[in-house]
């Protein structure tokens, strides 16, 4: 199915955004923060991944993607950095929480 | 080497030269660790979904062809660049606002 990565991306954003708000996380209180490296990140591993697609390290199976590319890669590709950053703030600020050690 | 293996090798030196020079130290810390465990585990579940399925394909020419049930190893580095920069900035960032905020 065409729409499978997506669902897969919103399937593993959806619990932390949900959570994202709580208050025993600090994600909120630095979103400056937030921004500034979700946007480093992103801007590194997009030129990687843009760079390693056009090269041929990997390509991506038209049948589980909406056919939608920018620079040769699916929009799916673009949106999983994105989520892959927040989600490892939400995890790591939850780890650092159930650790016991609230920054 | 092939070039995603020499890419994905890099990119852990340069992670953990960031984690030095941006003075962080986050890859000395125990509780950085129990999160890479877990993280870990999301990434079986989503990668390994990925490449089972699979909806990203490797080039044969770029990779060892090694893998770990059906992603390649290449995979665990290039994760483990991209979650640990991912912290290290955020924690670099954050201390930065705090600085600024007195």
């Amino acid at each position: 199915m065409k729409g499978e990565y997506l669902i897969l991306l919103a399937a593993v954003l959806f619990f932390p955004l949900v959570r994202s708000r709580d208050r025993n996380l600090s994600l909120y209180r630095h979103t400056g923060a937030l921004l500034k490296s979700i946007g480093l990140v992103c801007a590194l591993f997009w030129s990687w991944d843009v760079a390693a697609t056009a090269r041929g390290h990997w390509s991506f199976n038209p049948e589980y993607v909406l056919g939608i590319s920018l620079l040769g890669v699916p929009v799916e590709e673009w949106l999983f950095f994105i989520v892959v950053a927040f989600v490892s703030v939400f995890t790591w600020e939850s780890t650092q929480y159930f650790l016991g050690r609230k920054k | 080497m092939k070039e995603y293996t020499l890419l994905a090798l890099a990119s852990v030196a340069v992670v953990t030269a960031a984690d030095r020079f941006l003075n962080v130290r986050l890859l000395v810390r125990k509780d950085f660790w129990i999160f890479t465990v877990v993280m870990s585990g999301c990434m079986l579940l989503t990668n390994g979904y990925l490449t089972w399925r699979p909806v990203v394909l490797y080039g044969e020419a770029f990779f060892m062809t090694l893998r770990l049930g059906t992603i390649p190893i290449e995979d665990f580095f290039y994760g483990f660049s991209l979650v640990s920069l991912t912290i290290i900035l955020w924690e670099y960032f954050k201390q930065k606002e705090r600085e600024k905020g007195g």
